[in-house]
């Protein structure tokens, strides 16, 4: 179910004038939970199996540690187990490709067949055929269940954060099930930690007048993201992405630039909508994207994009790793492997391993210039930001090609292709740089302008009226769906 | 990621617990607010339509028809309905064969009729006609677009040419694009053939209670050649859109696309075929016709059915006789329910198109034929 789409809307509509009135009782819970499973079990209701199983194994291990002294072992099997799913769903046939290329190249008469295929279809076909059951089991290798390294990763850091004592013990199992997959926020964000949101989920909420507005406030602006922008730019960005070696230099920069903005639009849109659902419900989700494109830096970048998940690789990976504690050499080395391991979380693809490694290569490279005076000082913002878009945009082009050779040769041919007109839509031109500029303005002294009371009710306004009378096609699925 | 410098045991993990800000941008209304921007946003949604028709001209010359290129335009259908509605108009309404697929506007049914009858402005014959509509539409049409054919004399075609196979009846179990799907019921009755989402059909049903949505759709059907406006800037990246809304409708003479053939069907080289005929008691194409029929009535209109014209000439043997049995059924349906009902006469070989479209000379005839008609002039007549 997509938050843009008329059956979210039936669906929200039916789900919240219950929830007003079963707020402040026992049935909050099971209602929340209910509506998070149907919301989750509309894309295909054998998912569901996979998320009850996460979070009863979670519940039962932080069950299992609270009784016992010997907590590392039931740490330990809670993220054995959720990375075994994420590894087996998500990475199963990454692994067996890579292996059988290898065997291929060295040629060894070996090849490894397709986790999902080998241990799902084929093994309860052969359980089913041993039981004389006449029944076959469709073919699983497809399935990549929605928003799995979201939900994995949340439940994964209520385990840790009680391990670390920094969680209270979730008693009951409703509560926790409802916080491992409340449907604003369950398929792609923002990944909310235990501490901030099981509390919230305990207490009756106080909806007040001004939530219901704010929640409106941020669904509205989301929506405008996703369908009058993102998918704007999608039309773009597709095709060009496609077929990359049709075209030439200005197209796949555009194409490039454009799916800088289409990808943030998108992902920030949805972060708005399930912000603003949450703040409906009185449920305060946190910020996940804080103008991430006006960043001075690359550190500053990761301080504004998907908050919620650079904290959590922050918190479980680099500082277990040893941080910046151990040295200048050790503290490279934790920011190159935490960022590389964050590009593999998004996609068992080699693209996405090397969107991280430019990522902490860019990081590297700069950390101690942006720490010199005369950086800092000296150079204009938007230099700096401009140095920083650069770069966030040459790593795009490898999270978005199809393959790391498409990647190389889009980027080849951004330099070497010459020139062509871009056909690029002035119409969609403008609405970017529009935002860009309502961005910047709203971070600069002249904020008072945009933020004034008429200005924003005119941009409400304006959104509203547009995306009724202009969009027409609205059930493109969100980009971070996939991961 | 966020490995900024903050992993020094002196700074906690949660120390920059959650942020709770509300939004990067402070797109952000108060209730107050927000009571504001929903009385403008209603006032634009009531205002905009309605200040469009002031503004667009709708040139309702004699012999107007629905121009072909605004068949799927149904916010203009209920505007053109309303305001040729106003008088003692005899309201033609049917498929192409009202509208006239092979002919000019001046050559249609409606015209013949207003010239051979001598109708003038106030008893004037309009054509509302649809091209591609079929009955199953025509109900969707007629029940939610066009309140305004109301207390008139309604001339209803009856084609029976949307019966003669399971595709054209939309009753095939195979998933088949068909014409006009935001007409068809979309929750209550089972139309085999259709298969959009949960959430298209709500929006379909959201649109047809949503004016403005109908306005938009107008907007872009008239001057974007029916694309959303994202897709219009990819083919016209460098124009201005707000030059495209010339504020000129397209012309009621502006021929289908591609242009139809409009030599006789044996000149074409079309064959005799015997369809693979649907039984009317299970049609869904002739339920929503009784549909329609009786929607028409239940609006005060006086309604006279006309069954035909169509080409027996290019039916087999075995085609035909189905045919007349369908076709005298159908009959025998109206005289059951006492609605006026005319068979119109086969008309000659060479004045048909295709299985089911007069030619020029065709809609002559039939015009000729209906005024000699006796039901046609009590229809007329109001006796």
């Amino acid at each position: 179910m997509l938050f843009h789409t008329w059956v979210f809307l039936v669906f929200f509509l039916t789900f919240y004038p219950v929830y007003l009135l079963v707020k402040g009782t026992r049935l909050r819970a099971p209602w929340l939970l209910a509506a998070s499973y149907v919301f989750y079990g509309w894309w295909n209701p054998v998912y569901l199996l996979l998320i009850l199983w996460s979070t009863t194994v979670d519940y039962l291990a932080v069950r299992a540690m609270a009784a016992t002294r010997w907590k590392k072992p039931w740490l330990a099997l809670s993220i054995v187990n959720n990375l075994g799913l994420l590894g087996f769903f998500k990475y199963g046939r990454f692994v067996v490709d890579n292996v059988n290329a290898l065997a291929e190249r060295f040629d060894l008469p070996y090849a490894l067949s397709d986790p999902n295929v080998c241990f799902l279809s084929d093994g309860l076909n052969a359980v089913l055929s041993s039981l004389h059951l006449h029944y076959h089991v469709p073919d699983f290798s497809y399935l990549l269940p929605v928003g799995i390294s979201f939900y994995v990763f949340q439940s994964m850091s209520y385990t840790i954060d009680f391990y670390r004592g920094q969680v209270e013990l979730e008693r009951s199992f409703i509560r926790y099930a409802t916080f491992v997959s409340l449907f604003p926020q369950l398929v792609a964000g923002p990944i909310e930690r235990a501490s901030h949101l099981l509390p919230q989920l305990q207490r009756a909420p106080r909806i007040s007048r001004e939530d219901v507005a704010d929640g409106l406030s941020l669904f509205v602006v989301g929506l405008f993201k996703k369908v009058a922008l993102a998918d704007y730019l999608a039309m773009y960005v597709d095709p060009v992405y496609s077929a990359p070696e049709e075209y030439r230099s200005p197209a796949l920069l555009l194409a490039t630039f454009a799916f800088a903005w289409q990808i943030y639009f998108d992902f920030s849109g949805y972060t708005d909508m399930a912000r603003g659902i949450g703040r409906m419900m009185g449920v305060r989700l946190m910020l996940n994207f804080n103008n991430p494109y006006l960043a001075t830096g690359l550190g500053d970048f990761w301080r504004r994009w998907h908050i919620s998940l650079s904290t959590w690789f922050r918190d479980y990976v680099y500082i277990p790793l040893g941080g910046n504690r151990h040295g200048e050499t050790r503290t490279y080395v934790n920011m190159v492997l935490t960022m590389v391991i964050s590009g593999l979380w998004h996609g068992a693809m080699w693209t996405f391993v090397l969107w991280g490694a430019i990522h902490a290569a860019g990081r590297v490279l700069t950390r101690s210039l942006e720490q010199t005076a005369v950086y800092r000082d000296r150079v204009p913002t938007i230099a700096k930001q401009a140095l920083t878009f650069s770069v966030v945009m040459l790593a795009w082009v490898f999270f978005r090609a199809q393959s790391t050779g498409d990647a190389w040769m889009i980027l080849g041919r951004i330099f070497s292709s010459g020139l062509a007109d871009p056909v690029f839509p002035l119409l969609l031109a403008g609405l970017v740089m529009s935002i860009w500029l309502y961005q910047y303005v709203y971070e600069s002294k002249f904020r008072k302008v945009v933020s004034a009371g008429p200005v924003r009710v005119a941009l409400v306004v304006g959104m509203v009226v547009y995306m009724a009378a202009v969009v027409t096609s609205g059930n493109q699925e969100f980009i971070y769906f996939r991961f | 990621m966020a490995t900024s410098e903050q992993s020094n045991t002196s700074h906690s993990v949660i120390q920059d617990a959650p942020d709770d800000r509300f939004a990067a941008n402070d797109v952000r209304l108060s209730p107050r607010g927000w009571l504001l921007a929903g009385v403008l946003i209603v006032l634009a949604f009531w205002l905009i339509p309605l200040a469009w028709q002031k503004i667009e001209p709708l040139d309702l010359e004699a012999d107007y028809r629905i121009p072909y290129r605004l068949g799927n335009d149904y916010w203009n259908y209920r505007r053109t309905s309303r305001e040729v509605c106003r008088g003692d108009e005899t309201v033609l309404v049917g498929d192409s064969v009202i509208w006239g697929h092979y002919v000019d506007s001046h050559e249609t049914l409606s015209h013949y009729l207003n010239a051979d009858l001598n109708a003038g402005d106030e008893h004037r014959f309009v054509n509302l006609g649809v091209d591609g509509i079929h009955p199953v539409a025509l109900a969707g049409l007629i029940e939610c677009y066009g309140n305004a054919i109301s207390n008139k004399r309604v001339l209803l075609n009856c084609n029976l040419l949307w019966m003669s196979s399971p595709r054209h009846d939309l009753t095939s179990d195979k998933e088949t694009p068909f014409n006009h799907p935001a007409l068809a019921p979309q929750f209550t009755v089972n139309i085999p053939c259709y298969r959009a989402t949960l959430s298209e059909r709500l929006g379909i049903v959201v649109a047809r209670h949503f004016r403005f949505l109908g306005w938009a759709d107008h907007v872009r059907i008239a001057y974007f050649g029916s694309d959303d406006l994202a897709t219009w800037s990819f083919e016209h990246p460098y124009e201005n859109p707000l030059d495209q809304v010339t504020l000129s409708l397209p012309s009621a003479d502006e021929p289908p696309s591609p242009e139809p053939d409009a030599r006789a069907w044996d000149e074409k080289g079309l064959r005799k075929v015997n369809p693979e005929w649907v039984p009317l008691e299970s049609s869904l194409q002739w339920r929503f016709f009784r549909q329609t029929v009786q929607r028409l009535q239940q609006r005060d209109n006086r309604v006279l059915v006309m069954i035909g014209p169509l080409n027996e000439h290019m039916l087999t043997e075995e085609g035909l006789a189905a045919y007349q049995q369908r076709k005298v059924a159908a009959a025998a349906w109206h005289k059951e329910q006492g609605i006026p009902c005319v068979v119109a006469e086969v008309l000659p070989s060479r004045t048909y198109a295709d299985l089911s479209h007069p030619n020029a000379e065709g809609y002559a005839i039939l015009a000729e034929q209906m005024k000699e008609n006796r039901g046609f002039r009590k229809f007329l007549g109001g006796d």
